[in-house]
């Protein structure tokens, strides 16, 4: 006994660990889970979007489990909160793929945050979705590691300006904007669209957030007769300006986007000002089969046009994952995104449809809860449906679904 | 037309003259420029906000009541930061005010949440006059501030504590000597300040909406004000101020609207350049 050193006990002893331990480490590679990150805005300027957002990320994720996992291996979601803020947003990315070693994330809200966990996803080598409309979101050299399924400026301003020329009683717009990266573009793309359909545009805005008044401002709009206002804005300042127009008597129509006039909108303004405002946004595809099964697994989510498009973040990035073959990185999602979202291919509605035809080694391109989820070269979706809405008696009314 | 920017333009003065007579007296008088002004105004405009939301009291009321909170909120802010700091530099007092005015944000936003409000009161239609729009809330404001910048230069010019209040900030070491008690002088002008700037935020909140930052929208046209009516006169606040409103409201026939911070900018430099004591300042 007294012969047994200290070192031939420890070796003893890292040999029975070693012995131990090695079966559970074979056992691992089969059944390692696989992690993903949500960034979803459960404060701030998203916070009355987030929580859904996550959400439905929950729900997707819950039933690939259930239904066996990524080829047996379980996702496990890690939760930040981006708290729509760039600076915040990008220390949540930091930690999910520094200390998380997620493969993937999704679903951030505001532009200014997505652009800001960009670059922090894409040197990750992180695949990342989101559902924010700057046109910078997915301009540049990402390496593909970047997608969203919120159509770009380009393509809603199209969509705002051709709603704009069926009102036909319509024939002066004018544009106000509040000052945002996406102000100048939407601006330029809505107003071509109008001129070249025959309409005249009699004042083009951009003004700045939070002065004293804007009094001046509407004066000079409304001195140019126009018969609809555009008015590309958040809710505070939305708020503001609608109200400014009605206290000096417009009588016209308004437009903006359904993002900012809400719900939040109609109390800040008051339900009288707020009577007949105009709103567009792009919605969900309410009679997809995937939006069925979406809105049956999120209650309350209806009224919710970026919870749909978490739910087929979630689905994307499990379909894109079994096209890889259970291998799991940001750069197998990548390189199978397209490959499971766009035609050619059987279309399937939910991942359990798509797993199955998958593993079967067919073709698959699915359609989902937001849209048709087909996306070109750049990581932008090639179309989505809008929905169009109007403030009658205080509340929030879906006048028309427009198919671009 | 340019007769409905130059009114709208005195609206927006009659707003920034109340902060500016607060920020130019205390400057003068604590010799160190107060940005926690700025806040004051988003503590009158949340104390009005409680009181006509939660309480359910008229608007009337409401500001009555934020004055009267504000003006004890600049007080304790004074008690508390200022008064310990009262033989440190200028710049030391100035960089506390900027931290007490990220405290009192920061408390606010803590309580209310971020979001945006407004008051329980109508929007109304403007009135037709002449071919001027004018509206009922600003004709309000205007009143009021007008009233209530009178009662201040009444105070400062005709009472015995007004007088000394002018006395102190003058020549602070020759006012004590004459037996003026300073720290009483100080803590009543701290008091009138706040309630001045806090019933300007109750008119900002009306006219706009109140969140947080609503203070700090305005301040650079506040100190812009105080300087073109040279610093320590109310007078020459009140005038600084209609300046101030007005060129911004015109300016934006001349220049894109989203440059309207820039113009008070413009104008601390210009005045600065040309005239630095301000308009109603003695030439040295």
């Amino acid at each position: 006994m007294s012969d047994v050193t200290r070192r031939q006990v420890l070796a003893t002893a890292a040999t029975g660990a070693l012995a131990l331990g090695r079966p559970a480490v074979l056992r691992a590679q089969s059944k390692e889970p696989i992690h993903i990150g949500t960034l979803c805005p459960l404060t701030g300027a998203g916070g009355s979007y987030g929580p859904d957002m996550q959400k439905a990320i929950v729900a997707v994720a819950e039933r690939i489990n259930k239904a066996g996992g990524i080829y047996g291996r379980p996702l496990v979601l890690f939760h930040e909160d981006d708290q729509t803020n760039p600076e915040a947003a990008v220390r949540a990315a930091r930690k999910l793929i520094d200390v998380n070693k997620v493969v993937s994330m999704c679903s951030t809200w505001a532009s200014a945050v997505t652009l800001a966990v960009k670059p922090v996803a894409v040197e990750g080598k992180v695949f990342y979705l989101s559902v924010s409309g700057a046109d910078a979101v997915t301009e540049g050299n990402h390496g593909g590691y970047v997608a969203r399924t919120q159509p770009n400026t380009r393509l809603q301003a199209q969509v705002y300006a051709k709603w704009v020329l069926t009102r036909k009683e319509v024939k002066r717009v004018a544009y106000m904007a509040l000052q945002t990266p996406y102000a100048a573009p939407f601006g330029e793309m809505f107003s071509g669209v109008l001129k070249t359909g025959g309409l005249t545009i009699s004042d083009t805005l951009i003004y700045e957030d939070k002065k004293p008044s804007y009094r001046s401002e509407v004066t000079r709009v409304l001195a140019t007769n126009p018969d609809l206002i555009m008015l590309s804005c958040y809710t505070p300042d939305g708020t503001v300006m609608a109200k400014e127009l009605y206290r000096a008597g417009y009588k016209g129509a308004v437009l903006g986007p359904a993002f900012a006039v809400n719900a939040k909108f109609v109390e800040g303004a008051g339900a009288e000002v707020a009577e007949g405002i105009w709103a567009i946004d792009p919605a969900p595809s309410f009679d997809a089969p995937a939006y069925k099964q979406f809105a049956a697994a999120v209650p309350q989510a209806d009224k919710n046009p970026y919870a749909a498009q978490s739910w087929d973040h979630m689905t994307l990035i499990g379909l894109a994952l079994v096209a890889g073959k259970g291998e799991a990185s940001g750069t197998v999602i990548k390189d199978n995104l397209r490959t499971v979202s766009n035609p050619p291919g059987t279309v399937v509605t939910s991942w359990e449809e798509g797993a199955k035809l998958l593993r079967e080694g067919k073709k698959i391109n699915y359609e989902g809860a937001s849209g048709s989820c087909d996306f070109d070269a750049q990581g932008d979706i090639l179309s989505r449906p809008f929905g169009a809405y109007q403030v009658r008696k205080g509340k929030i009314e879906q006048v028309s679904i427009i198919n671009p | 037309m340019s007769a409905q920017y130059l009114f709208n333009g005195i609206v927006t003065g009659g707003i920034l003259a109340l902060p500016a007579v607060a920020f130019s007296l205390l400057w003068k008088l604590l010799r160190f420029p107060n940005f926690a002004v700025s806040a004051y105004l988003t503590v009158g405009a949340f104390a009005a906000l409680t009181a006509n939301r939660g309480l359910g009291w008229p608007l009337a009321s409401a500001w009555l009541g934020a004055l009267a909170v504000t003006a004890l909120v600049a007080w304790l802010v004074d008690r508390v930061t200022f008064r310990p700091m009262r033989a440190r530099r200028p710049f030391s007092l100035a960089i506390a005010s900027i931290g007490v005015t990220f405290v009192l944000e920061n408390v606010i936003r803590f309580v209310w949440g971020n979001d945006f409000r407004a008051y329980d009161v109508p929007v109304t239609r403007a009135m037709t006059w002449a071919g001027l729009r004018i509206g009922r809330e600003q004709l309000d404001i205007l009143g009021v501030a007008v009233a209530l910048m009178l009662l201040a230069q009444i105070f400062l010019t005709r009472t015995r504590l007004g007088i000394a209040m002018r006395a102190t900030a003058d020549n602070p070491p020759l006012a004590t000597v004459k037996g003026v008690p300073t720290e009483r002088v100080i803590g009543l002008a701290t008091l009138g300040g706040g309630a001045l700037a806090g019933g300007a935020g109750v008119f900002l909140g009306l006219d706009t909406s109140i969140d947080p930052l609503l203070g700090a929208g305005l301040i650079i046209s506040v100190f812009a004000a105080a300087i073109l009516g040279g610093i320590g006169s109310a007078p020459g606040a009140l005038a600084g101020a209609l300046i101030v409103g007005i060129v911004e409201e015109v300016g934006t026939l001349v220049i894109p609207p989203t440059y309207k911070s820039a113009i008070g900018f413009f104008i601390i430099l210009v005045v600065l350049l040309v005239r630095p004591t301000g308009l109603a300042g003695a030439r040295t």
